[in-house]
């Protein structure tokens, strides 16, 4: 256990990589948004911006680096694969909840402040603001998760077998894809699903996403466990 | 210097009889702890120990507890006896056997053997000559 | 000196690593006794790396059985907290300055002396603050070095830890080593292939060739175990006779014969009477001996065969 924290603690001797980088982030996003929300007037409608998902790439980023280059030295500090999976992914999850929390409150403060005085909406995205604050949470936190999770997968595949597991990775993620959009063209299904992905709710996609999220997680795992740095 | 051909036990073993025949180790002197010849001829500790509990062994050195490893009296004695001994063996049983080979009688080894005393002195003279 | 007994620390039974078209290890077996500084020596490429990244658990066997401390050493960080393997080709995080290295060493090497990791950064001149990433090459393997030291894990490995530092810097390297196991004293496993420059340190000798061991003694008593013998071709002949031989050269009528064994005084003694010179082989030139291709001018005398000689 004791082990498990500190690799939670490595991560974070840099404390620019898990903290520093995503403040900027997010404080950057914000202003930069805020700016253009000033200094174009506007007329009528909300004006949304994408510019909150910023911090949510860097996590994609953040999951590659954590395995291509954290691993490696992690071997060197003699700390198992099983260790360092926990720790890091542990270590994230509360850094992704934490901001969770966070979107949610500046999606208070937004709708309570009319948009930041401008009418914008960053933050409090009109499909999920109106759901109950854990959802709100919920969702946020298993969005981050994921990506963190992809970018954490695709770089173990790449620590074994390179090029080619990427490869085959893509082209078998490709083929599913097609077999999935042929078969639903050549079943007549397509009204059926897109009345499925209007049906769905935050909390539903949120079930969705974790599913997906537990699947990587699990693919990350047993992939890393055999990992050589 | 502690060279490749042999055992580095036994060379550092050598050393420190070399100290204690030339005097520069007196009996009852304190000697370098092992790790101070590992560290100064740079070999492994164990190694330098090896040859130190040699001459433990041998009643040339002795332990004291928790201080170090002393010269033991009699030891330079002990040594030179060794010595004479050795030097009988590689030089003198060879050399009696080759005079033998080569007809020369005691007395006239003995008369080389004052001459080599002084051939020194031959060899200079002859330079300046 | 007590030594913590010779106890097994590493067993190592039938080991074998296939890549996909090379074996980097050829059923390996072999016994590391605690409280040593072993050498781990080779040729590049004869299994160094692969050999420790198994022990460690960071490299994978095909077949065969480690224990280390008497258990599988993979995911088992009971054992691995007790181990530090820094590899030559080590990688750091991308934005890690050494001094944020160390930090990250002193949170999972329990004995770690953060006084001594920066005495030995002073020695080496290393700037803490730099980021790694920007370190030269001797720099790098200085950071390596540091860790391996200051850990003071029960058994670390030092992996050819010597890349790119100069001849003063690998001094620092071999009397810091001497200095503190002195006086805290562990299981060192030392790789290289300089084999001259830690010779004196080795206190056991292991030579990894093609991925099999080929020699696994006491370094004292593989010192002497050797000599060559130079002279007139008929007279090195005869006196080598009967005698295991490592190699064999020729120069018109003067032959140089390395044999395995020791002369007794007697045999000196009859060498020198034939007019032959006698002189030591030394450690790096046994390895050389023993791992050498039989090159085509050796087959020519027949010694080709005879360099195929096992431990």
């Amino acid at each position: 256990m004791n082990r498990i924290v500190n690799v939670a603690r490595m991560q974070l001797i840099n404390k620019w990589t898990f903290l520093g980088i995503p403040a900027v982030i997010l404080a950057g996003a914000f202003l930069v948004t805020y700016l253009i929300w000033v200094l174009i007037p506007d007329g009528g409608p909300t004006v949304y911006s994408g510019a909150a998902q910023a911090v949510m790439w860097y996590f994609l980023a953040l999951g590659i680096q954590s395995l291509t280059l954290t691993f490696p030295f992690s071997q060197a500090m003699s700390v198992s694969r099983r260790t360092f999976y926990i720790g890091t992914v542990g270590l994230f999850a509360v850094v992704a909840l934490a901001i969770s929390v966070l979107y949610y409150i500046l999606g208070l403060i937004e709708v309570a402040t009319n948009g930041w005085g401008q009418n914008g909406q960053l933050y409090a995205l009109g499909w999920v603001a109106g759901s109950h604050a854990v959802v709100q949470i919920l969702f946020y936190f298993i969005a981050m998760l994921a990506l963190f999770m992809v970018g954490f997968w695709f770089a173990t595949i790449y620590k074994r077998w390179r090029a080619t597991g990427m490869l085959i990775v893509w082209i078998a993620i490709a083929l599913v894809l097609l077999g999935l959009v042929a078969l639903t063209t050549w079943q007549g299904w397509w009204p059926a699903v897109g009345a499925w992905f209007v049906a769905q709710t935050p909390l539903s996609v949120s079930g969705w996403v974790a599913l997906f999220c537990a699947v990587l997680a699990a693919g990350s795992y047993l992939t890393l466990r055999r990992a050589e740095p | 210097m502690i060279d490749e051909s042999r055992p580095i036990f036994m060379q550092i073993a050598e050393l420190i009889e070399n100290d204690i025949v030339d005097g520069a180790l007196a009996e009852e002197a304190q000697v370098p702890s092992t790790n101070e010849f590992a560290a100064f001829y740079r070999i492994n500790p164990a190694t330098a120990a090896k040859g130190v509990n040699r001459l433990v062994d041998e009643g040339i050195l002795y332990k004291k507890r928790g201080i170090g490893m002393f010269v033991a009296t009699g030891a330079r004695a002990l040594l030179l006896d060794r010595r004479r001994e050795e030097f009988f063996r590689q030089y003198v049983q060879p050399l009696a056997r080759e005079a033998r080979k080569l007809g020369i009688g005691k007395e006239q080894l003995a008369q080389m053997l004052s001459r080599s005393e002084t051939g020194t002195e031959t060899s200079e003279r002859s330079v300046a000559q | 000196m007590t030594a913590p007994g010779e106890s097994t620390i590493i067993e190592i039974r039938n080991v074998t690593k296939r890549y996909k078209d090379t074996t980097a290890l050829d059923d390996v077996s072999l016994n590391i006794y605690g409280g040593k500084i072993y050498g781990l020596l080779g040729r590049n490429g004869a299994g160094k790396t692969t050999l420790m990244s198994v022990l460690t658990a960071q490299g994978f066997q095909t077949s065969g059985e480690i224990r280390v401390f008497g258990e599988h050493p993979y995911e088992n960080d009971r054992v691995l907290s007790r181990i530090c393997f820094i590899r030559e080709s080590q990688k750091y995080p991308d934005d890690f300055s050494a001094e944020q290295a160390f930090a990250s060493a002193a949170l999972f090497f329990s004995n770690w002396d953060k006084a001594f990791a920066r005495r030995l950064a002073d020695d080496f001149q290393l700037p803490l603050k730099r980021r790694i990433k920007k370190l030269s090459r001797g720099q790098l393997s200085a950071v390596g070095v540091i860790i391996g030291l200051a850990s003071r894990a029960e058994v670390t490995f030092f992996d050819e830890p010597y890349l790119g530092l100069d001849a003063v810097a690998r001094q620092i390297f071999y009397d810091r080593l001497v200095e503190d196991y002195s006086e805290h004293q562990r299981t060192i496993i030392l790789s290289s292939h300089l084999i001259d420059e830690v010779a004196n340190l080795l206190e056991h000798v292991i030579v990894i060739d093609k991925g099999k061991i080929m020699i696994d003694d006491d370094a004292e008593a593989i010192r002497g175990s050797a000599f060559t013998v130079v002279g007139t071709g008929t007279r090195v002949a005869a006196f080598t006779a009967g005698r295991e031989i490592l190699h064999r050269e020729s120069l018109a009528s003067l032959a140089s014969v390395s044999v395995q064994g020791r002369l007794s005084e007697g045999e000196r003694a009859e060498a020198a009477e034939l007019g032959l010179e006698v002189a030591p082989v030394s450690l790096q030139q046994l390895i050389v001996r023993r791992t050498m291709d039989p090159g085509p001018e050796l087959s020519m005398n027949g010694a080709a065969t005879e360099l195929e000689v096992s431990p």
